[in-house]
């Protein structure tokens, strides 16, 4: 069966990415004829601009629904194959997009504002792809369709000296790890003979020294998506820099598509013996150091943007966790999934929490600034110890099934020789130390202080933002199975 | 499938949750707040009786609940497999003698704390209300679980409303931190307890020669079967093995829950912040979390590695905690802090009881919980009253002669300080003679050093009645306060009833016993071997007094 065809068929498929991209990219041209438009009607634009990219968002979802589960086909050794993760990819994508969409509406910039929701539609257009992708060629395209207009929207929001570095250093490094995924790319393709991912992973069983090395740097690559440590070094610089709503952005769609690749390409029949035991040691060290530098780095944070950075970082050391589990066959990747889930609705809830308060006159640089806030913002102070109590793991939120699945995850592992019950521990001190963090934004929201004037300037589309993302954290803990 | 257990967690979580929302203005809220408050202690009640007059089950494992409910519908699969089984988590509730009894104590205390706060909080007194009433669903949860996951969710979730409590209604000083060192300290136990609970449903158990495979569970019941089928064909040593870890990540947590020796810190500034009224609640139920968790989970699903590895170093910090906080509580003049080290003395015994692993020391800890619990809660109840009446209170000698001002609170607080120092006839003898007894059979050392611990107990707990009631002429000093002379009748009535029960225990303790001794004793059929397998040489009373009784 030749590409043209392959390509044909998996079109009607990816539907719905391709409603998003292709809307996306009309928006982009259409900045084009907008620029004099501009002066006069801010507001009107704003509005056009954030209804037009949400009814495509909408689009996007019916056509997924209409589309349905499809059936796994012989077709589906391609380019593309629509498994559960790449649905569950899907879901994440219009999940993160709808929360996002809203929280830009009254915060985009208005000088840009076809160009910024023309990339933030394509970068929710390329996390189906990537997760659909069975094939290092179109895995490689869709994480570029995530990077580039990153560094776009990075460029255009950027308010300061800051913002102009946070921009420069991110596509620096972005451009590196793209390096480094490229070489792993490189002898992957050189062991297995093929780009295709499936034939890849039928290699892995052969245990080849080659292909573990391979397989390494593509995760090296795919760490500084995900803020790994080693790779993480931008986060806190970049969330400094930039925009409540973009940070938002920095920290939610990096890491799904970052993570839907990883998942991609080590497969959900896990590694064989011979890759296992190189790439293991690697993921848990990775994760060990991820978690511990994220949690402690957080925990001396005064800057409230670093702080969300790194706690970031920490909730990476806890997937790449679960990823260990995955590959060891001890959990579905549906563990990473609702992880990441969970994630979205109190990570996004408390960035749209902070964007109202940025909205309505307040701060939200540091710590101190969120001072007294309850008093001053009851309901988004509200959310906000919503999406904490849920970071911090505690029941009657989604974060508690999260966290707990990845606990079970983690520890299910029955080998006597395994390290799996330390990590279970070290995870667990590390989340008593967020916790720690966590409190202290908790307590200063209730803190009495001196300044008591209410912020009363009202943003619809941030409290829905955020009422979506409290109900959807509380709701989740309730009915899990339908995260 | 027994509906009551079920009414027991809903009725006070709807209720709560509706007061709640309700919010502070409407006047009906907090009456409607009462009113599930007491129909939480009839169900409780019910429930006691029903597991009282319920025939005792048979079967393998050391966990048979005389009623239960595990509903099909309840049942979630997680994404997990393990050994290629797929981990299905199945509700499981029930009510064993220790639950039962347990729960009745929620009953009895959360009723009683909610009728008392319509008197004593001023401000917001319907959130608080509420609040209480999702801590009792919480703490029913706790106590009702039966599988693994539930108890968890439980356990972590009692934390919330709890810390709200503590932060909103404290009147102590800096209640904010009090709350956060009870919430990380708590978080401390329990997140790691968790890695525990989850490795002791996945790990394989250590049966005969080698570890067999057995499918991954997460319901109690089941893995007691399997804890006890160890025992019975005589497993041997358990050093090296994962489930040391596994004993110990546990005892940490409910440890730190129960507030063991190094790990108390966090009970008296919590204490001396929180509102005395919650501090009855987490004093009497909230600390017992601990110690249930111990008996319910620890002693029958790893009785192995606990006997062999921890049961004198917990035992051993039990019995120091004794003397300890006996010491510490005669050192305080805050009345608070008095009471909150004569708790954690107190909970020593409990402690003790348990460690000694023998049939009498649990069903003697077991008694104690109830007993302890029922003592410290009437002590704050009468502590949140004076405080009403004097503002803080303190031991330094300003505040003497409290008996000719107020004679009904000064007959109640002789009567529960005396329960507490153990006075025979009352019911805090019982428990501390049977826990006492329990651990002669293991260490006779350890019992020396908890008799010392009750001479202290006679001696703060006089102190506190000699400094408080008696002295000079009663000087009616102090501070203009809404409520001045003697207790209101909704203020002493629900105190002479505990007292009267109090009392009962203390006189027919067995009747009272036979609601529990059935389970307790299947525990120590399964630990009493153990303990003695691990400890041979720890024995000597036994084998130097037997042979005596024998000739």
């Amino acid at each position: 069966m030749d590409t043209l065809q392959v390509i044909k068929s998996s079109a009607s498929h990816l539907l719905p990415a391709l409603i998003l991209l292709i809307g996306g990219s009309v928006l982009m041209c259409a900045s084009v004829f907008m620029r004099t438009a501009v002066a006069y009607n801010v507001h009107g634009l704003r509005n056009r601009f954030a209804i037009i990219s949400l009814a495509l968002l909408i689009a996007a979802i019916v056509a997924s629904f209409v589309r349905g589960t499809p059936e796994l086909g012989p077709m589906d050794v391609g380019l593309f194959r629509f498994d559960g993760s790449a649905i569950a990819a899907e879901r994440l994508a219009f999940l993160g997009g709808l929360i996002l969409i809203l929280m830009s509406w009254s915060t985009a910039p208005a000088r840009h504002l076809p160009e910024y929701y023309g990339c933030l539609l394509i970068i929710l257009s390329a996390i189906p792809i990537v997760g659909a992708s069975n094939d290092l060629v179109s895995l490689f395209l869709g994480l570029e369709l995530v990077s580039i207009p990153t560094y776009v929207l990075l460029g255009i929001v950027k308010t300061d000296n800051h913002g102009y570095e946070s921009a420069i250093k991110y596509f620096m490094l972005s451009a590196f790890a793209s390096c480094f995924f490229l070489l792993g790319v490189s002898y992957l393709y050189g062991v297995s003979g093929s780009t295709n991912l499936t034939v890849i992973q039928s290699d892995y069983q052969l245990g080849k020294r080659l292909m573990s090395l391979g397989l390494v740097l593509v995760m090296c690559g795919l760490s500084f998506r995900i803020t790994a440590v080693p790779f993480h070094f931008y986060a806190p610089d970049v969330f400094d820099g930039t925009s409540v709503t973009l940070a938002g952005v920095m920290s939610y769609l990096p890491k799904v598509a970052g993570f839907v690749a990883l998942i991609r390409i080590v497969g959900t029949d896990g590694l064989g013996s011979g890759a296992s035991q190189t790439v293991i040691p690697v993921l848990l060290v990775c994760a060990g150091l991820t978690m511990c530098v994220g949690n402690v780095m957080a925990f001396a944070q005064n800057n409230l943007r670093r702080l969300l950075a790194y706690s970031s970082v920490a909730h990476t050391g806890y997937l790449l966790l679960a990823l260990v589990a995955l590959l060891r066959q001890d959990a579905s990747s549906n563990i990473l999934f609702s992880y990441l889930a969970a994630y979205a609705a109190m990570t996004l809830g408390l960035f749209a929490c902070l964007g109202e308060i940025e909205a309505a006159g307040g701060k939200s640089h540091l710590v101190g600034d969120l001072s007294g806030m309850f008093y001053r913002r009851p309901a988004a102070s509200i959310g906000l110890s919503v999406a904490l109590i849920s970071l911090i793991g505690l029941p009657l939120t989604a974060g508690f099934w999260a966290k707990f699945i990845v606990f079970v995850g983690v520890v299910a592992d029955r080998r006597p020789d395994s390290y799996s019950l330390w990590m279970g521990v070290l995870m667990a001190v590390n989340a008593v130390v967020a916790a720690g963090y966590y409190w202290r934004l908790l307590s200063t929201l209730y803190e009495r202080s001196d300044a008591q004037i209410p912020l009363r300037v009202f943003r619809p589309s941030l409290f829905v933002a955020y009422t979506i993302c409290t109900v959807l954290t509380v709701v989740w803990f309730f009915i899990p199975a339908i995260m | 499938m027994n509906y009551l257990i079920p009414l027991l967690i809903f009725v006070p979580l709807v209720s709560g949750v509706g007061v709640l929302l309700a919010g502070n203005r409407s006047k009906a809220a907090s009456s409607v707040g009462v009113a599930a408050a007491v129909l939480t202690l009839l169900l409780s009640a019910l429930l006691a009786v029903q597991v009282y007059v319920s025939p005792t089950v048979s079967g393998l494992g050391s966990i048979l609940p005389r009623a239960i409910m595990s509903p099909d519908v309840l049942q979630f699969s997680l994404p997990i497999s393990s050994g290629n089984y797929d981990i299905r988590w199945r509700l499981v509730f029930g009510a064993d003698g220790i639950s039962a009894l347990l729960v009745l104590l929620t009953g009895i205390v959360g009723c009683i704390t909610i009728l008392l706060a319509t008197r004593q909080i001023q401000s917001r007194l319907a959130s608080y209300i509420g609040l209480l009433l999702v801590t009792i669903a919480m703490l029913m949860g706790v106590f009702l679980a039966m599988d693994l996951v539930s108890f968890y969710v439980f356990f972590e979730a009692v934390l919330i409303p709890l810390i709200l409590l503590i932060n909103g209604w404290g009147n102590g000083p800096e209640p904010m931190v009090a709350s956060k060192k009870f919430l990380l300290f708590t978080l401390a136990g329990s997140i790691p307890m968790v890695i525990g609970l989850i490795a002791l449903a996945m790990s394989p158990v250590n049966i005969g020669e080698g570890a067999i495979s057995r499918p991954s569970t997460i319901s109690l019941l089941e893995l007691s079967e399997y804890a006890s089928a160890a025992v019975a064909q005589g497993s041997t040593s358990v050093a090296g093995s994962q489930s040391v870890w596994i004993v110990w990540l546990l005892l940490l947590g409910f440890g730190i829950k129960l507030a063991i020796l190094p790990l108390h810190s966090w009970l008296p500034t919590t204490y001396a912040a929180a509102h005395p009224n919650t501090t009855a609640l987490v004093a009497s139920v909230v600390a017992k979390l601990g110690l249930y968790g111990i008996i319910r989970i620890v002693i029958p699903l790893a009785p192995m590695a606990l006997a062999e590895q921890a049961q004198f170093v917990i035992g051993g910090l039990g019995a120091i905690a004794i003397v300890y906080g006996a010491l510490l509580a005669l050192a305080q003049n805050d009345m608070r802090l008095v009471l909150a080290y004569s708790s954690i003395s107190h909970v020593g015994f409990i402690t003790l009881g348990l460690m000694s692993l023998t049939s009498e020391g649990l069903a003697g800890a077991t008694l104690q919980m109830f007993n302890h619990g029922l003592i410290t809660a009437s002590m704050f109840w009468i502590l949140a009253m004076l405080e009403e009446r004097r503002g803080r209170i303190s031991l330094s000698l300003e505040d003497r002669g409290m008996a000719a001002q107020y004679p009904k609170l000064a007959v109640l607080m002789v009567f529960f300080v005396l329960a507490g120092a153990g006075l025979p006839g009352l019911n805090g003898f019982v428990g501390e003679v049977l826990a006492m007894t329990g651990m002669m059979r293991v260490s006779g050392t350890l019992v020396a050093i908890a008799v010392l611990g009750t001479l202290l107990g006679a001696w703060y707990g006089l102190r506190i009645v000699q400094r408080l009631l008696f002295g000079s002429a009663g000087s009616p000093e102090g501070h203009a306060s809404k409520h001045e002379g003697d207790l209101h009748t909704i203020e002493w009535a629900p105190l002479a009833a505990v007292a009267l029960l109090c009392l009962v225990i203390g006189i027919v303790p067995s009747r009272v016993m036979a609601l529990f001794q059935s389970d307790t004793d299947r525990l120590a059929k399964v630990t009493e071997p153990m303990t003695q397998q691990a400890h041979p040489n720890f024995d000597t009373l036994i084998s130097s007094v037997t042979p005596a009784i024998e000739r």
